[in-house]
């Protein structure tokens, strides 16, 4: 096996790892998961409205790029929602 | 310190953004009524929280494609049940920041995914993930996979491996070494690795956080900056 060939298996995890630990928000430490649940209603119905959630809670949209258990629940909120709203459910 | 109140501009208020069949107020009230009131509210919420989480489990859940429609009804059935108990429980905990329903379907939303979790790593051991698992960069494997014609990035690669590997000896805990591996490399979810931590989700979430910046500060004391890291090994 040629030493110089690249890795299709180890390279993408030493990639994730970095990425993870070198992308991290400053903002993100300041909302823990508890707050950003208690927004998540309140975020939904702003995003299913047009609005930009970035702009209003920041600190919620920082948590939940990097929380993956919130961003779940947050993008099944969305779902619900907006097969509510469009008469889908 | 962690935020307790996020408030909003008055003109980014959703509230009377959408059609309701009950105000807030009035789903309280019926919620809170005498028998007959409080029967017909709580039917009608189930119901709709039913709706709901059938749509989601039915349309977004590509996990659940090979169960048949009686089986996701089922499990929306059950799901819709215990949310309804949990939100008739917390009625004291809506703070009325946005429709009731919604709320509601956030509580929804959380029984039917915590469920779902506990089926889906209900063997899941942290422990054996551990015995197994290697969080550490593999040096040599990265040095492999420099192009062969430059040999300059091989040993600028192989300096910040080993400085990387050494930052996770030296700053991180056996348990933030273990909640790393699960989560941010293994995707398992946090309330999965937080009930074998013995902690809960809020705290892990800390703790994960507390990891990321002990790595970052480390790497950077030691020259290593996020854009060079990236940069180094970006394929």
């Amino acid at each position: 096996m040629n030493d110089n060939m690249p890795d299709q298996t180890q390279q993408p995890r030493v990639l994730r790892l970095l990425e993870e630990i070198l992308s991290l928000h400053e903002a993100s430490g300041n909302c823990d998961c508890e707050t950003c649940t208690q927004q998540l209603d309140c975020l939904a119905e702003l995003v299913t409205s047009g609005h930009n959630a970035k702009e209003l809670l920041p600190a919620v949209q920082d948590h939940l790029d990097c929380c993956q258990d919130c961003r779940e629940e947050f993008e099944a909120l969305l779902c619900i929602l907006r097969a509510e709203q469009s008469g889908s459910c | 310190m962690y935020l307790t109140n996020l408030a909003l501009p008055d003109n980014a208020h959703p509230k009377g953004a959408f059609m309701a069949e009950r105000s807030n107020a009035q789903w309280l009230q019926e919620l809170t009524a005498e028998s007959e009131v409080r029967d017909a509210a709580i039917q009608d919420l189930r119901q709709r929280l039913q709706r709901g989480i059938y749509y989601y489990l039915s349309r977004e859940r590509s996990d659940l494609s090979g169960l048949a429609a009686e089986e996701i009804v089922k499990m929306a059935d059950d799901f819709a049940q215990d949310a309804t108990l949990r939100v008739l429980a917390n009625l004291d905990s809506f703070r009325g920041d946005s429709r009731f329903t919604t709320w509601a379907t956030k509580v929804a939303v959380r029984v039917a995914i915590s469920e779902m979790r506990r089926a889906r790593y209900r063997d899941f051991s942290l422990d054996e993930l551990m015995d197994n698992g290697d969080l550490k960069p593999d040096v040599g494997t990265a040095i492999s996979s420099t192009p062969i014609d430059r040999p300059e990035s091989a040993m600028e690669k192989q300096d910040a491996l080993q400085k990387i590997n050494q930052a996770f000896e030296e700053v991180l805990t056996t348990r933030q070494r273990a909640a790393l591996e699960a989560v941010v490399l293994n995707g398992v979810p946090m309330e999965v690795v937080a009930e074998q931590l013995g902690t809960n989700r809020n705290a892990l979430y800390k703790l994960i956080h507390d990891a990321r910046q002990k790595l970052r500060t480390y790497l950077e004391n030691q020259g290593l900056s996020p854009d060079y890291i990236m940069n180094l090994f970006e394929p």
